[in-house]
């Protein structure tokens, strides 16, 4: 299925001294959210973004799918500048999952999945019907997600945590080879978070797929992701493996909070724990 | 072509019938599927079920326009082309821009700022309309006022076929646009993870929207809410999906104003009223209904 995709050995993505600040017309007093990220990501594994709240995650995040664009410093995509591709071109190669999901016209399910499609049609504005291969991979995606039964149901009509497996097959949709996640736990109870989890490491392991994901649930990123990358203030702190980031001097300092760090009784990866 | 060349071989009620009637009716028609799919446009680009182009002031703006090149005397027409329509399509074109930043500076997503600030400004244009209409001359201001009011009387042939050029153009910009408009529903910032180019749609749309608005402005005056219940209607009865919800929306909303012009016109016999009155009588209490059950559902 991935053609292009495996021709490329080099880093997913590699970041040179990028900067970013939100343009609030009213407020130019306004702080850098990203202050010089630089940065290579590997291509294959799955990365966990960390940090307090208001370090930069989410805007990382959206700079890597070019939703929005840094003032300063370049970002290659698979050896290609960001900045020279066409949306439909990147929405080609990476997905992103948002973390707000809120939906306001009754799109059913399978319309919203099939919507992933939309990059890989060229003509006028997209105007174009799937035909039966979008509708393969629409399926497939949904059989993934565990949401087929939920096909005819409309978006504005399912539970949060369904609406949120739909978009996250919606983005398996594009095909991608770079999946990009913002909290997508969050919404989800004990079960569905350890299916989404478990969906993304054998994605990740049978296809290949690059997994960046953002995450405040430090224990999930400990168990799933290959590294981790640490933000505070719109800086990366470090990046290591779980054993490497996890350490309680290195969460205080960023968090500015004592933890508890032992190890997972089943993988013996680092187990954080607030004191009581 | 004389009124005799007409009559000839003709008994009167074919004449009145495909003279008067039928381009009344097709003026009905194009007016209100133009309305219906602005609706359905401006629904998806501000994100909000209940944007309207009469609810959220772009009628207003486009009626402004309208009004001063009327004032002015920019109204002259050479083959019933006229200032009119582009007038209107600037105002159109100026009350959307407003109301898009508006729904930018609107704390996160809220569908009460959009709403409230179409009030303010559909005063504001309605207090600039009355004073043009009270510094006009009298004949001239009550021909405003009726037309202000949404009328769909007097049209001959030419004026429709003007009037279709601009909605043709218009409405295929549109209909390119729907695919697009689908992802778009999902917020900016989505729709560009999707591979939508969001600003050159954005800019497609506004104008547009802003086309239809003004043409139907120009030539019909103000008619309200025929944009809000009708794409409504048929999201909910057909499908969200804007390849099919434009076409359908267009069809059912010059359908819903034949029908209401009909209504405009027979239910008082020999004497009629605005069209703009039945629908807003129609629309009216429907939008208040949508305002406080949609709510809870969506969570807005």
């Amino acid at each position: 299925m991935r053609d292009a995709g495996n021709v490329f050995s080099g880093p997913a993505y590699s970041l040179r001294e990028v900067k970013f600040r939100y343009a609030t017309p009213s407020r130019d007093t306004s702080e850098s959210v990203l202050k010089d990220i630089t940065c290579s990501i590997d291509s294959g594994e799955i990365l966990g973004i960390l940090g307090p709240n208001g370090s930069g995650k989410s805007t990382l995040l959206k700079l890597l799918a070019r939703v929005l664009r840094p003032q300063c410093g370049t970002i290659e995509l698979l050896g290609d500048p960001l900045s020279f591709m066409s949306q439909a071109d990147i929405a080609r190669r990476v997905a992103l999952v948002p973390q707000e999901t809120l939906q306001i016209f009754p799109f059913t399910i399978a319309e919203m999945v099939l919507m992933g499609r939309f990059p890989h049609h060229r003509g006028l504005g997209g105007w174009h019907w799937e035909d039966s291969d979008d509708l393969r991979i629409a399926q497939m995606a949904m059989e993934d997600l565990d949401i087929v039964h939920l096909g005819a149901r409309l978006v504005t009509d399912v539970s949060g945590g369904e609406r949120q497996r739909a978009v996250i097959a919606r983005a398996l949709t594009q095909q991608p080879q770079v999946l990009l996640l913002d909290e997508p736990t969050a919404f989800l109870d004990l079960h569905h978070q350890l299916d989404i989890a478990r969906i993304l490491r054998r994605l990740n392991r049978e296809r290949g797929l690059t997994v960046i994901l953002v995450s405040h649930d430090l224990n999930l990123a400990s168990q799933y992701c290959d590294q981790l990358m640490l933000l505070q203030h719109g800086r990366i702190v470090e990046v290591g493996s779980p054993r490497d980031i996890l350490r309680p001097d290195l969460l205080k300092s960023v968090y500015g909070c004592q933890v508890l760090v032992d190890s997972h009784p089943q993988s013996g990866l680092p187990r954080v724990s607030l004191p009581v | 072509m004389g009124p005799d060349s007409v009559q000839v071989g003709m008994d009167p009620t074919a004449v009145i019938l495909l003279q008067v009637r039928l381009p009344r009716v097709l003026l009905a028609f194009f007016v209100g599927g133009s309305l219906a799919m602005v609706g359905v446009a401006l629904q998806a680009l501000l994100r909000n079920p209940l944007a309207d182009p009469f609810v959220i002031g772009i009628s207003s703006g486009a009626a402004l326009g309208a009004a001063l090149a009327l004032l002015f005397g920019v109204g002259i027409s050479v083959w019933s082309m006229s200032a009119l329509p582009v007038c209107a399509f600037a105002g159109a074109l100026l009350s959307l821009l407003i109301m898009y930043r508006i729904s930018l500076a609107g704390h996160g997503f809220s569908i009460y700022t959009l709403l409230l600030a179409g009030v303010v400004l559909n005063a504001i244009f309605s207090a600039f309309i009355m004073f043009l209409t009270s510094i006009a001359d009298p004949n001239r201001a009550f021909g405003m006022y009726a037309w202000l009011m949404g009328s769909l009387t007097g049209p001959d042939f030419a004026t429709l076929g003007v009037l279709a050029l601009y909605l043709g153009m218009g409405l295929m910009v549109l209909a390119t646009q729907a695919q697009s408009l689908n992802l778009l529903t999902l917020g900016e910032e989505t729709a560009r993870s999707l591979g939508v180019e969001v600003e050159r749609v954005k800019q497609l749309v506004f104008v547009a929207a802003a086309l239809l608005t003004g043409a139907v402005v120009s030539f019909s005056g103000i008619i309200g809410f025929v944009g809000l219940i009708v794409p409504h209607a048929v999201r909910l009865i057909v499908s969200a999906d804007h390849r099919l919800l434009l076409p359908v929306a267009g069809f059912v909303g010059g359908m819903f104003l034949m029908l209401a012009d009909t209504v405009a016109r027979t239910a008082l016999s020999p004497g009629e009223f605005p069209v703009g009155v039945v629908t807003a009588l129609v629309g009216g209490p429907v939008f208040l209904y949508l305002l406080t059950h949609r709510n809870r559902r969506v969570g807005m």
